[in-house]
């Protein structure tokens, strides 16, 4: 009779523990890749502008994209719901949109370089939520990322040559 | 021109602080609020409906009566409903009970290991806490304990605030949602009525073991009763006591017993045995 009386407190509490520790160790381990990822891939260069720059005529195009789903955990939720009573900062989800956008960012330039791109120009970040606001539904957030990756045409081979 | 992408700014898009800090704040400043004012709000509910005239109330309870009134029950139940409304009746003169209140006693052939009073001055008493109890005054305690109830208006009171703190909670929750929030503000505004809860059983058994004493010149019937309703709610060693609707029995006990020295009332002595119609019925004959 005793402890049945509290399951839904014990329930409550474990889950906001387990999403606390699970939830800050999977943050930190990710921002964590992100940022050595970034290192690694900053020789592809990524700009939001329209105009690429004229050294780069003529050039060879491809569309190159990444996108990232990140959910949030039991804790986050929480204080965001709480947060959304009285309003402001929504910090607990401000980290998880970072590394949502960071991330489609890096799997963008990852397929540009895959491809031997070196540089993507008119880069747009889209997200959504991908519960469909359903209420009570655990939020997971999509960013996605696309650009244009260019790079000079090849030159043309000697024994093709006018 | 060499161009480069520099590595994002940290702590620009998100905030460096440990989250534990926001989660904390908005606990003790959200809940807390939500507490408080469950916690104004229905006190300020309780004491309108306790001014409720009695009168009213009992029109407003006329249904229930009349479906506690036309309960069938056996002759020999009615023969021990009869004798727990004798026995209500002598505990009443003994309160006293103002004019204008009244309470009617009916007798439930249930195993439940209760009692209750409700709206309109109802009392209820179950055969399953009458099989329990071996001594009159046990039983009058229990019966006294519901009087008082009546007597503070305390049914009355706790559907006042259950009303008031209901009716904003469901706005807020129309706004606010089912979410997690949401749960956790409904537990927060229940905490001030649980204690409001507790607060009223404290006053009721103070009350009833006035009266108790009165009629049998002892408190002793008192203890008997809590130790028989707290074997029945056994495993209460591992209850939150803010969580509760009524006080640890052990508290219950110690608090009359500190009331009964402190009035100088013997805190025991003999005990009557039961009368011959409550004996049966609690035999289930």
């Amino acid at each position: 009779m005793s402890w049945v009386d509290y399951l839904d407190w014990i329930v409550f509490l474990t889950l906001l523990a387990v999403g606390y520790f699970a939830g800050r160790a999977a943050e930190s381990r990710h921002f964590a890749s992100i940022r050595k990822r970034e290192k690694e891939l900053a020789k592809v260069l990524a700009f939001a502008t329209k105009y690429p720059p004229a050294a780069h005529l003529p050039q060879q195009v491809r569309l190159v994209s990444g996108s990232a789903v990140v959910g949030s955990d039991y804790f986050k939720q929480f204080v965001a719901s709480l947060r959304t009573l009285i309003g402001g900062r929504m910090k607990s989800y401000e980290s998880l949109l970072d590394r949502a956008r960071r991330e489609a960012i890096l799997r963008m330039k990852e397929e540009a370089r895959r491809h031997g791109y070196r540089l993507v120009v008119n880069v747009k970040i889209e997200s959504s939520n991908i519960t469909g606001g359903n209420r009570g539904g655990l939020p997971a957030v999509e960013a996605f990322a696309y650009g244009t990756a260019l790079k000079p045409v090849a030159p043309a081979e000697p024994d093709r040559a006018v | 021109m060499r161009f480069e992408n520099r590595a994002p700014e940290e702590t620009v898009n998100y905030a460096d602080e440990h989250p534990l800090k926001e989660f904390a704040l908005l606990v003790v400043g959200v809940l807390g609020a939500v507490a408080l004012g469950a916690a104004l709000l229905g006190f300020f509910a309780g004491e309108l409906a306790g001014r409720v005239p009695f009168a009213t109330e009992r029109e407003y309870a006329a249904s229930l009566t009349e479906r506690f009134e036309q309960a069938k029950l056996t002759p020999a139940q009615r023969d021990a409903r009869d004798a727990l409304r004798a026995l209500a009746a002598k505990l009443a003169a003994a309160m006293p009970l103002p004019p204008d209140i009244a309470v009617s006693v009916h007798y439930a052939d249930e195993p439940t290991v209760n009692a209750m009073a409700t709206l309109g001055g109802n009392l209820v008493f179950y055969r399953g806490l009458l099989h329990k109890l071996e001594s009159e005054e046990a039983v009058a305690m229990v019966l006294a304990h519901e009087i008082a109830h009546v007597r503070l208006r305390h049914p009355a009171a706790a559907m006042g605030r259950g009303v008031a703190v209901g009716l904003v909670l469901s706005a807020v929750s129309v706004g606010a949602g089912r979410s997690l929030g949401g749960d956790a503000v409904q537990r927060a505004a229940v905490l001030p009525l649980l204690k409001y809860s507790r607060d009223q059983e404290r006053d009721a058994d103070e009350l009833a073991l006035g009266a108790l004493v009165r009629v049998y010149g002892h408190a002793g019937g008192a203890t008997d009763a809590f130790t028989v309703l707290s074997q029945a709610a056994k495993g209460e060693a591992g209850r939150v006591a803010i969580l509760q609707t009524h006080p640890l029995t052990g508290e219950r006990i110690g608090l009359l017993q500190a009331a009964a020295r402190q009035n100088g009332w013997p805190v025991d002595g003999m005990r009557t045995p039961l009368p011959p119609a409550l004996r049966s019925a609690a035999a289930g004959k």
